[in-house]
């Protein structure tokens, strides 16, 4: 069992739009990434713990996803563009190296 | 103790092993794309990734800070016209890997994330094109502090 926070994820998108021209997506989840190289103050090593993959779909298919190593900074951050050419659900799962998934869901609709 | 009061085999046991070490050294800065001190496994790596290819140079954009401060979080930019998927490799981190992003087709293949750098080093990306070929770009980067661990 972790015994970290529950993560907050944060997702901007641009408020409109538009079919078939990108648009900029930037994403982050608070975690501390650990690598497992690290010692605690009582020089005991932090055991590995980190978000591994990240995948983006967009009404059920994937468009972006990444597979991260430890060399990820913490707090998970990445941007990227995505097109789409009809009003969609983008949903983004974080999967963390103890099964955890974390997910949000957001709405675009296009101009 | 065996050997006790006999001549300098100690000292020739320690000459030795400073050779043998000497000649290790020299075998892994073998290949010289990479710095001397490169030894984390990243050759292995890239073909893990390729499928035993040899990536060309070829148009892969990596944008980085030519000097990061804070090695704990560096901001870095890949992208490559066509690609479906582009990694990041690093020859100066305790372990070669550091990303993997794969683009849908209509998904335009660039990103940019935050990376941790031991210390000062080359870093890799290498992009798969539609045509199965690999094309890989080289960007030194100097770190004041570094942030891996």
């Amino acid at each position: 069992m972790s015994a970290m926070t529950s993560p907050t994820m944060r997702v901007k998108l641009p408020k409109s739009v538009t079919a078939g021209a990108p648009f900029t997506v930037r994403t982050r989840i608070t975690h501390p990434m650990h690598t497992g190289l690290r010692r605690d103050s009582d020089g005991e090593l932090v055991p590995r713990q980190i978000i591994n993959r990240f995948v983006v779909r967009f009404n059920g298919t994937e468009v972006f996803s990444a597979s991260l190593e430890p060399a990820i900074s913490a707090d998970p951050y990445f941007e990227f563009e995505l097109v789409v050419h009809d009003d969609g659900d983008l949903d983004f799962e974080w999967i963390d190296d103890d099964g955890a998934s974390f997910s949000l869901q957001r709405r675009v609709n296009v101009l | 103790m065996d050997n006790d009061g006999h001549d300098a085999g100690p000292t020739r046991r320690n000459l030795l092993k400073l050779t043998i070490a000497a000649v290790a050294t020299s075998a892994v800065a073998g290949n010289s794309s990479r710095s001397a001190l490169a030894s984390n496994g990243i050759d292995q790596a890239i073909l893990d990734f390729t499928g035993g290819t040899i990536p060309r140079e070829g148009e892969v954009v990596l944008d980085a800070p030519e000097i990061a401060d804070n090695g704990g979080s560096v901001q870095i930019r890949i992208a490559a016209a066509g690609a479906r998927k582009i990694a990041l490799f690093s020859d100066g981190n305790p372990n070669p890997g550091i990303v993997v992003i794969t683009f849908a087709e209509d998904t335009v293949p660039a990103a940019t994330t935050r990376v941790r750098l031991a210390g000062s080093q080359n870093l890799v990306a290498i992009a798969e094109l539609p045509d199965g070929t690999f094309v890989q770009t080289t960007r030194p980067i100097i770190v004041t502090v570094g942030g891996c661990g």
